[in-house]
């Protein structure tokens, strides 16, 4: 890499770190960071150089709900070596299901026509559903159906992943539909991250959907799967 | 629940190791040293309480999920949380394109605080040192156009109107501040 490719990269990421780096070249920087390591690093660099600037605000003590949320919303993903005796038992239960539907998904490949089952209700708050995401009883497929307009890019796709419980990188489940719905087909790998998720996301990517496997545009959606029992 | 504790980076990075093995208990101490702090930095982007309040729900879920990426962490765990919750924060604005009113009694007057109690986070005293001197190299312009985006999250457009100046000057204020900070602190 060359003095002047290196000061450019360096450029970006400051301006990225700053928020000036904006719109699409804000998503490209970052597909830059995930496949170059000297981008990555200098993000890194800025993001250590600039935290004063955030430090020298004054601390600003949250509302009780705030963290009452959060750790409802961890505790649906917890297996947790502190706390064993529910959350546990309840991973155990789950990963046990998980295993036998995996093994149903196995013996009875084509189990079509099967009743679906809610898996989540997607959107960027509870009175602003986006998407809404069922599957089939034996989680080959996906119907996504589209519950409102969204006002972005045209360009830009959705992306929905499956957050394994166990901290493993998300798995793409497949675009989502602008309006509408669609039926997103499962592989065998697929299928089982959307029974042992614990959470679902969206991410905005380029057209056609990420580039690296991974999400590389901001998430713009998270929630807890429904509960399956 | 919370009020801020000092903690140094040390600790920090340690409470997120074992938030990696997935031990609650520790994103809750993490919770009690960080919150507020990103709470603060959020607000001054989103500029609503109760959503940047939903924003730091989201953001300390994030933390719990990435807490893996030791690679990312290691050595700069405030920074990297901080860093979350800021991008987080500016792709929010984005998406959503808020037209939200500038809420003036969260906004103080002084913004570079250069007074301000340095070491509550135990960053390393020379680094922080060094990156105030090297601010207050800046010219003013270049100093205030460049917090300005940082810690409000403006766009170029808005730092441009904020400060009553062409965007193009506004654009080359705050690259021209950054080379500089870079230079200095690389001296």
């Amino acid at each position: 890499m060359n003095h002047e490719h290196e000061e450019l990269i360096d450029l970006l990421a400051a301006e990225y770190v700053v928020g000036t780096l904006r719109g699409s070249a804000r998503r490209r920087f970052e597909r830059i960071c995930s496949s170059m390591p000297a981008a990555n690093a200098a993000r890194s660099r800025w993001e250590d150089r600039l935290a004063i600037l955030a430090l020298q605000l004054d601390p600003i003590q949250p509302q009780a709900r705030t963290w009452r949320a959060i750790r409802q919303q961890i505790s649906a993903t917890t297996v947790t070596p502190m706390r064993p005796r529910k959350p546990r038992g309840r991973w155990l239960a789950l990963a046990a299901a998980a295993a036998l539907l995996a093994i149903a998904v196995w013996l009875v490949p084509q189990w079509t026509g099967a009743p679906t089952q809610i898996v989540a209700v997607l959107g960027t708050d509870a009175a602003h559903p986006q998407w809404r995401i069922e599957r089939s009883a034996d989680a080959h497929q996906l119907r996504v159906t589209a519950l409102g307009a969204m006002t972005s890019d045209p360009r830009s796709a959705f992306e929905l992943w499956a957050l394994p419980r166990d901290g493993k990188p998300p798995v793409s489940l497949g675009l989502l539909p602008r309006d509408g719905n669609a039926a997103l087909r499962l592989n065998l790998a697929q299928s089982l991250a959307v029974l042992a998720a614990g959470k679902l996301a969206v991410s905005v990517e380029p057209p056609g959907g990420s580039p690296t496997g991974a999400p590389t545009g901001p998430v713009i959606m998270l929630v807890a799967v429904t509960s399956s029992s | 629940m919370v009020t801020m504790s000092v903690a140094d980076n040390d600790e920090i990075e340690q409470l997120l190791i074992r938030c990696a093995a997935q031990d609650p208990a520790a994103l809750e101490q993490l919770y009690k040293h960080v919150a507020g702090t990103l709470l603060a930095v959020v607000l001054r982007i989103v500029r609503q309480r109760d959503l940047a309040e939903d924003t730091l729900q989201d953001v300390f879920v994030r933390i719990w999920v990435n807490a893996r990426q030791y690679d990312q962490i290691r050595g700069r765990p405030l920074a990297w949380m901080i860093s979350i919750a800021r991008y987080r924060a500016i792709d929010l604005m984005r998406s959503q394109r808020l037209a939200v009113p500038l809420i003036e009694e969260d906004l103080p007057e002084q913004l570079i605080a250069t007074d301000a109690e340095p070491a509550s986070f135990g960053e390393s005293a020379r680094t922080k040192t060094a990156l105030q001197h090297c601010l207050e190299i800046l010219s003013a312009p270049q100093q205030r156009c460049l917090v300005l985006a940082y810690q409000e999250g403006l766009s170029h457009e808005a730092v441009a109107t904020s400060v009553g100046q062409p965007l193009g000057t506004v654009k080359s204020w705050i690259r021209r501040g950054l080379q500089s900070l870079r230079r200095c602190l690389e001296s």
